[in-house]
């Protein structure tokens, strides 16, 4: 009866459903000793002087699509360990950064576990249902915002953290509500979000609702501009970018406008803006520059370092990438805060070593110091070299 | 459908013999034949060093010069990321991240993922025949076979990579065998050696595509075309960005 039951389903799929799955995913395991700043033992009570972190996280992606509709998920995994845990000291924010796997999150569908020197977190960080149609498409569930030039700030996306500083590169925030998008034209779409959040609070008490619109519009060969607008994290937000792209390059610039928050605690507005450049000076050597102003949030809290990694309040980076050989790219981005002169750099390494495997080699160092009235988290920023294994399949 | 085609070239080629100057006419024929109006290539790019070697997989829309949707099937490591160019705008799409990121068209001249090739190449955002002008040089013979040699000098509008660009055509079946790719400085820079044609949908394409840089005479990158649909249907949003993060 089973054997006729599952002729029948693979009969009726293949006869009048197009039917596709498939699974794919990456494993990272990486090690760094990283020594710590003065000033953070000094002013921030960080009182240790160098450590070994180990981290090890990977990603097991799945998909299936009936027709018009796909189902899919991604479940990450994470596990570091490091005697910094011991006293909860914040470096290990920054190594596993970013902390959120969820950026708006109603459902949890998540685990974590601390122990004396390890954290394990296990997340479905992308649970969604999407229905595709000719000119329009709508997802629900744990979902993926992913839009905004920023590689290193990318402020007009408040829902995915950009990873160009960060140490965890194959990852994206889920978001847990409904997206519905409208293909206007071959030139203009529109995406509506409308999203929940319950981890401020630990999921306890009322879901804070985000309401957000962000429209893309070709208006030439060579301009796009993008608009953002809505409510989110109980402030009203509006922001833009524009892109303009040469023969040779493309610059773009962003801002966005943060009001009070709308429930009247104790607040004060935000705004940031950044400008970037990007060009391939020749086949191997890519560059990219972004500078800007983010407004100090006198509220945040540094113990949690959720939001924002970039350790700087004016900022310009330059990011170049050179590849020396098909195996091996290596990477060198500088970030200067051009009013407190501090300056950090990032140098990867990558070697590929086939079957979809590749090493690299990193350093993290902050180069010149800022001075002391300079943004906080700049003092947090430790000095690290490590390694990474990586392979995808 | 052999004796078809055959007997269309010996036409052409008869012509283009009693009007030896029309190189022109001849980079056309080279064009249409191997590009089409519009084409669906599933592709085979092998690049090697004398240690390494790692193979991709890819398939290939092209519609005229306008517009061209490239998408990797293997390896794990770049499954799925996909290229979308509409004219002078780029657009690469990561789908396990759901990231979809315009590019500046400078990236055209990049390598395409660590190859010989460039994403130009890949895309054929240029036409020979459009783009270029046409020359005749002395015909050249190589390893005892005699080619007819085009001289392709690039347009001053045409925006386009390669300043000059020379065709080693066989005067058989009027496909090109080599391309000699020159800088500003008319410094050889790379060899594009074809061979192995086969026919689809009626036309001729050399299957084998081998480019070896001038500067590492250890290192090439070969293209083999598995299969090549001309004249594909494509539905009328398939070079759209719907499409592009439809994957």
């Amino acid at each position: 009866m089973i054997a006729i039951f599952l002729l029948f389903l693979s009969f009726s799929f293949k006869t009048f459903a197009k039917f596709d799955a498939d699974i794919s995913g990456n494993l990272e395991g990486q090690g760094r000793h990283s020594w710590n700043n003065e000033d953070a033992k000094k002013d921030l009570m960080q009182d240790w002087d160098d450590e070994d972190f180990y981290l090890i996280y990977g990603n097991l992606d799945g998909k299936v699509e009936i027709n018009g509709s796909r189902l899919e998920a991604n479940f990450f995994a994470r596990h570091s360990k490091s005697d910094l845990y011991e006293n909860d000291y914040i470096a290990p924010q920054i190594f596993t950064f970013p902390n959120k796997l969820v950026a708006r999150d109603v459902f949890k569908l998540q685990h974590k576990k601390e122990v004396q020197d390890s954290r394990t977190e296990l997340i479905l960080n992308k649970l969604y249902y999407e229905w595709d149609y000719e000119e329009h498409r709508f997802m629900v569930g744990r979902i993926y915002i992913n839009y905004g030039l920023g590689e290193i700030f990318n402020p007009i996306n408040p829902f995915n953290q950009p990873t160009g500083l960060t140490a965890i590169s194959q990852v994206a925030q889920g978001n847990d509500g409904f997206n519905f998008t409208f293909f206007v034209s071959d030139k203009y779409t529109v995406d509506f979000f409308l999203l929940g959040d319950k981890s401020v609070n630990g999921y306890e008490g009322q879901i804070d609702r985000t309401l957000w619109v962000h429209g893309e519009y070709q208006f030439s060969d060579k301009l796009q501009f993008d608009y953002v607008i809505g409510e989110d994290q109980k402030r009203d937000k509006l922001g833009a970018q524009v892109r303009y792209s040469f023969t040779e390059a493309m610059v773009f610039m962003q801002t966005l406008f943060q009001t009070d928050y709308v429930n009247n605690e104790e607040s004060h507005p935000l705004w940031d803006m950044m400008i970037g450049y990007d060009q391939q000076i020749i086949n191997k050597w890519h560059i990219r520059a972004e500078g800007g102003y983010q407004k100090l949030n006198r509220y945040a809290n540094l113990n949690t370092l959720s939001e924002r990694f970039l350790p700087t309040e004016y900022f310009i980076a330059i990011a170049n990438q050179y590849e020396i050989h098909p195996l091996v790219k290596i990477t060198g981005t500088f970030v200067n805060d051009v009013k407190s002169g501090f300056t950090y750099f990032i140098a990867r390494n990558t070697f590929d070593l086939g079957h979809s495997t590749e090493a690299e080699i990193f350093g993290y160092i902050p180069v010149a110091k800022g001075d002391k009235f300079s943004y906080p988290a700049q003092k947090l920023v430790t000095t690290d070299i490590g390694m990474a294994l990586r392979t995808f399949f | 459908m052999f004796k078809q085609f055959f007997r269309k070239d010996i036409v052409f080629c008869l012509a283009l013999g009693a009007n030896a100057n029309n190189a022109t006419e001849w980079s056309k024929f080279i064009d249409r034949e191997m590009r089409g109006d519009r084409s669906h290539a599933e592709i085979m790019m092998t690049i090697e060093t004398p240690n390494w070697s790692r193979t991709l997989e890819i398939e290939s829309d092209v519609e005229g010069k306008k517009q061209a949707l490239s998408t990797i099937n293997s390896p794990a490591k770049e499954k799925g990321i996909r290229t979308l160019r509409i004219e002078n705008n780029m657009w690469n799409y990561f789908p396990k991240l759901k990231r979809k990121v315009a590019v500046s068209s400078s990236m055209l001249l990049a390598s395409w993922m660590g190859s010989d090739f460039t994403n130009e190449d890949i895309l054929k955002a240029s036409s020979m025949a459009e783009d270029y002008e046409h020359k005749f040089v002395p015909n050249q013979k190589i390893e005892g076979t005699e080619y007819r040699v085009i001289e392709n000098t690039a347009k001053s509008e045409a925006k386009v990579m390669w300043p000059k660009i020379v065709t080693y055509a066989s005067p058989v079946d009027c496909l090109p065998r080599q391309y000699r790719y020159y800088d500003k400085q008319e410094k050889l820079k790379r060899v594009l050696y074809l061979d192995d044609v086969k026919t689809f949908d009626g036309h001729k394409l050399p299957t084998k595509w081998v480019m070896q840089p001038e500067n590492n005479a250890k290192k090439k990158t070969t293209i083999i075309y598995k299969n090549m649909k001309f004249n594909s249907s494509f539905k009328p949003n398939h070079f759209s960005q719907k499409n592009l993060t439809d994957y």
